[in-house]
């Protein structure tokens, strides 16, 4: 095809004939998608596709014969019918999968202010509010699941949780999650160990059981795929020089309309492009010293940045214990449910404000690039946060079974009462971040500014209220209600926050990066920390005697012991119980797929190594070409 | 085939469908969009062309630096004035939505950027280029100086073969190693 003037011109009849061939001998689904991806105009495309037709029928009719002579084989009517039936189907089938489209796109949740946040503020402000969709999804997934296959059938049953008379609904039950609560369907305290007899055996114990763990499984699932295209996507095929002025360039945003918002993204366009050129015409040099003194503030600001995040952890624990030790002693304080909100109080306390003390380090700390300073902020505060919740759990895990005779829902309540205060604080969080930032910044002191949306502070934010969430699954299967209420009441706190404080942030590129960091950090910390403590949960710890739907038994796990025996009694199952023997109870199983995964890696590795020197031969290979051949 | 009345014919709708990277809600969307754009009498007409001013006129379009390349990209009259018609404007829609491939991404932004129409990005494309991101007036430029290093930078990091121009492969291999790229080109109504 030759690019020639203003349009892209079909030149050669027999060029389009090598088309029209290529595409006759693909699928219909298939020659649409290829037509679809022709860089032409419309009617040039409409032109193709009428030959194309044409071209087919005409195949259709010299092979008709043949056709004839199989259909006399045959029963005609039959297999005239059947090939008939066929290819309406198919056609039904795509103009079904359009439709199916786009319902989708008009079921979009939020699309009209997404549209308009990314319009105005660019595609990493916009990274925020698509993750957090993405995780009011999960809850209400979650929360489907749960109610559904386990709710639910404990309503409808006779076996719903009695609640004592002497306990009535107070307000406090909002904040604090106990009292009422406690004997409602919240916790995991109310469900019944027994198997409903009813139009199926439903048993109870196993629809608890599997219900969290496939729902987590699934998570993962998808969270793995995720992150693997993003990274494929943004991490892989990008450039390492991410300063360069062809990526400024190409990254230049269509979707902005405002016409503010474009003058100032030129501002900056062309700050960064004089920074980049002066990065690449002047490189400091430093002095020994000067990097001796440099290394030396790095090393001072981590360990007092460690040293922070230690010990907020470490009085965190002793809250914990300070708290039980208040709760056991016989003068008791005057509310004692009220007490029970201090821990969180201090938990989101430091969560807020600590991370304040990180970004003054940041200023301290000259960073030589941007990137190295957003990925130590972001690690100084997923420290932070680790090592609260690491705290808090070591907490729940080891001192709280032996304390309470019905532990589970202590613990659902615990995280109850986190997620609440986590919340009020956030909403607390915008308004003391944005908006008296925004009026310090044009009112008081206005060399400071319009504040910038901050991403990674926010983002962090999110990824930790879900966490909580995911830890609290298996001791408060409703919790997700409460999630989606928080996500849902968030969005549009912070849209409406950033509309009226902030401004598009100065230093464009680089969304998709953080993006995939973001996931990254969602998945491997995160959910891979909650999953370990539900695991552990399941597997190690005891379920306490008298409440919850793995009362009696030694750990939650061995309900899958009693299932399989079950199971063996029928003969037509025994496949299941094979597996289970011989595949998931069995330590050289995963020994061996360990070591096959290794192997597979170093082979991928090595592979990748050899495409990167091929890529510098061809480079070479291209030069060489280009001068050799005479100008014309 | 064109749009008769207000309506769009059924299958008219489908060819539309498969043959652009919309959905049914978009190219419903646009074909409002787009009679909203044209006078009472024109809107009879089989296949109304709207002029390149009044196309500007979209909110989407107005502040984009790009707009009047765009509108002469896409436009398939004879003249080259930039006016287009509704599929000319359905094909804008098409290259510039969520499922539109790289490639196809890719080649367009090139034809965009070639402002002289020769095929090749070369020192006057790249300049201009760059006044288009950077703005306009005289105190907003670069100075030349800036220019000729800025220019020279790009050309060591995309020109493989040395030429002294980018073609539309050597752009196609800067625009693949860059993932912002798809999500940023990007026009949605």
């Amino acid at each position: 095809m030759v690019l020639s003037k203003n349009r892209l011109v079909v030149s050669c009849p027999t060029e389009e004939q090598i088309l029209i061939k290529e595409l006759v001998a693909l699928s219909t689904t298939e020659q649409i998608r290829k037509i679809r991806a022709l860089p032409v105009s419309f009617e040039e495309k409409k032109h193709v596709r009428l030959v194309e037709k044409i071209f087919l029928k005409i195949c259709h009719w010299s092979v008709f014969p043949l056709y004839l002579n199989f259909i006399q084989k045959c029963n005609r009517d039959v297999y005239l019918c059947v090939l008939l039936c066929c290819l309406l189907l198919l056609q039904l089938i795509r103009r079904f999968g359009y439709s199916i489209k786009s319902i989708s796109q008009s079921l979009q949740l939020w699309r009209g202010i997404m549209k308009e946040i990314g319009g105005k503020f660019g595609s990493s402000v916009l990274n925020y509010f698509v993750l957090l969709k993405w995780l009011l999804l999960f809850n209400i997934f979650s929360f489907l699941v749960n109610f559904g296959f386990i709710t639910i059938p404990l309503l409808v049953s006779d076996l719903s949780p009695n609640v004592s008379p002497n306990v009535s609904f107070r307000g406090l039950e909002l904040l604090t999650g106990a009292g009422y609560f406690n004997y409602t369907v919240m916790y995991y305290g109310s469900y019944s160990n027994e198997t409903f007899r009813g139009l199926v055996d439903y048993d109870m114990q196993l629809a608890y059981f599997f219900t969290i763990s496939v729902y987590m499984v699934l998570c993962g699932l998808v969270l793995i795929f995720s992150m693997a295209s993003s990274f494929k996507k943004n991490y892989a095929l990008a450039d390492s020089a991410s300063n360069s002025a062809w990526q400024l360039l190409c990254s230049w945003d269509f979707s902005i309309t405002n016409e503010k918002a474009v003058n100032q993204r030129k501002n900056n366009l062309r700050i960064q492009l004089k920074e980049s050129l002066s990065e690449k015409a002047h490189r400091e040099r430093q002095t020994t010293s000067e990097q001796l003194k440099q290394y030396g503030i790095y090393f001072g600001f981590w360990l007092l940045s460690t040293g922070l995040a230690v010990g907020c952890g470490a009085s965190i624990f002793y809250l914990c214990q300070y708290e039980n030790e208040v709760r056991k002693s016989t003068h008791c304080c005057r509310n004692p449910e009220a007490e029970t909100l201090l821990v969180p109080f201090v938990v989101s306390l430091m969560n807020m404000v600590i991370p304040l003390f990180f970004s003054l380090f940041n200023k301290f700390e000259h960073y030589s690039s941007q990137r190295r300073q957003i990925y130590a902020l972001l690690f100084r505060n997923v420290l932070l946060r680790l090592s609260i919740l690491g705290v808090l759990c070591y907490y729940w895990m080891n001192t709280v079974p032996q304390k309470f005779t019905c532990w589970e829902p202590v613990v659902g309540q615990a995280l109850y009462r986190l997620v609440i205060v986590d919340f009020i604080f956030l909403m607390l969080g915008s308004l003391f971040g944005e908006f008296l930032s925004n009026v310090i910044g044009t009112k008081i002191q206005p060399r400071l500014g319009v504040p910038e949306f901050d991403v990674a502070r926010n983002v962090l934010e999110i990824i930790y209220a879900q966490t909580l969430a995911w830890i609290g699954i298996y001791f408060s299967p409703l919790l997700p209600v409460i999630q989606i209420l928080k996500f849902f009441i968030l969005f549009y706190l912070k849209k409406v926050s950033l509309i009226h404080n902030c401004q598009p942030p100065r230093r464009s590129g680089r969304a998709a990066q953080m993006k995939t960091i973001f996931i990254f950090l969602l998945f491997i910390p995160f959910f891979v920390g909650a999953l370990s403590i539900v695991a552990y949960t399941a597997w190690s710890l005891t379920p306490s005697e008298h409440c919850g739907p793995f009362r009696g038994l030694n750990n939650t796990f061995s309900v899958t012991g009693e299932w399989i025996d079950d199971v063996n009694k029928l003969s037509s199952t025994q496949w299941v119980v094979w597996i289970y023997q011989n595949v998931i109870k069995s330590e050289i199983f995963y020994f061996l797929i360990t070591l096959i995964i290794l192997v597979i890696i170093y082979i991928f590795w090595q592979l990748i190594q050899g495409r990167k020197e091929l890529i510098v031969l061809l480079r070479k290979q291209i030069v060489n070409v280009g001068s050799n051949c005479p100008p014309e | 085939m064109g749009t008769t009345a207000s309506q769009l014919a059924k299958d008219s709708l489908s060819e539309y469908q498969e043959l652009t990277f919309l959905t049914k809600q978009e190219i419903l969307l646009a074909h409002r969009r787009f009679t909203e754009l044209l006078d009472r009498d024109e809107r009879n007409h089989p296949n109304p062309r709207v002029p390149m001013e009044v196309i500007l006129t979209l909110p989407e379009l107005k502040s984009n630096p790009f707009k009047t390349r765009i509108c002469q990209v896409f436009s398939t009259s004879e003249d080259k004035d930039g006016s287009l018609t509704f599929e000319d404007f359905l094909d804008l829609l098409s290259a510039f939505s969520d499922s539109a491939t790289l490639e196809i991404k890719s080649h367009y932004a090139f034809r965009i950027f070639d402002f002289d129409d020769d095929g090749t990005l070369d020192c006057g494309d790249l300049e201009k280029l760059v006044n288009c991101l950077t703005g306009e007036t005289e105190d907003t430029r670069l100075s030349s100086e800036e220019m000729r290093q800025l220019i020279s930078n790009i050309l060591d990091e995309s020109d493989i073969d040395k030429d002294g121009t980018v073609n539309l492969s050597e752009f196609q291999h800067v625009i693949s190693r860059s993932p912002d790229f798809v999500s940023s080109f990007k026009i949605v109504l």
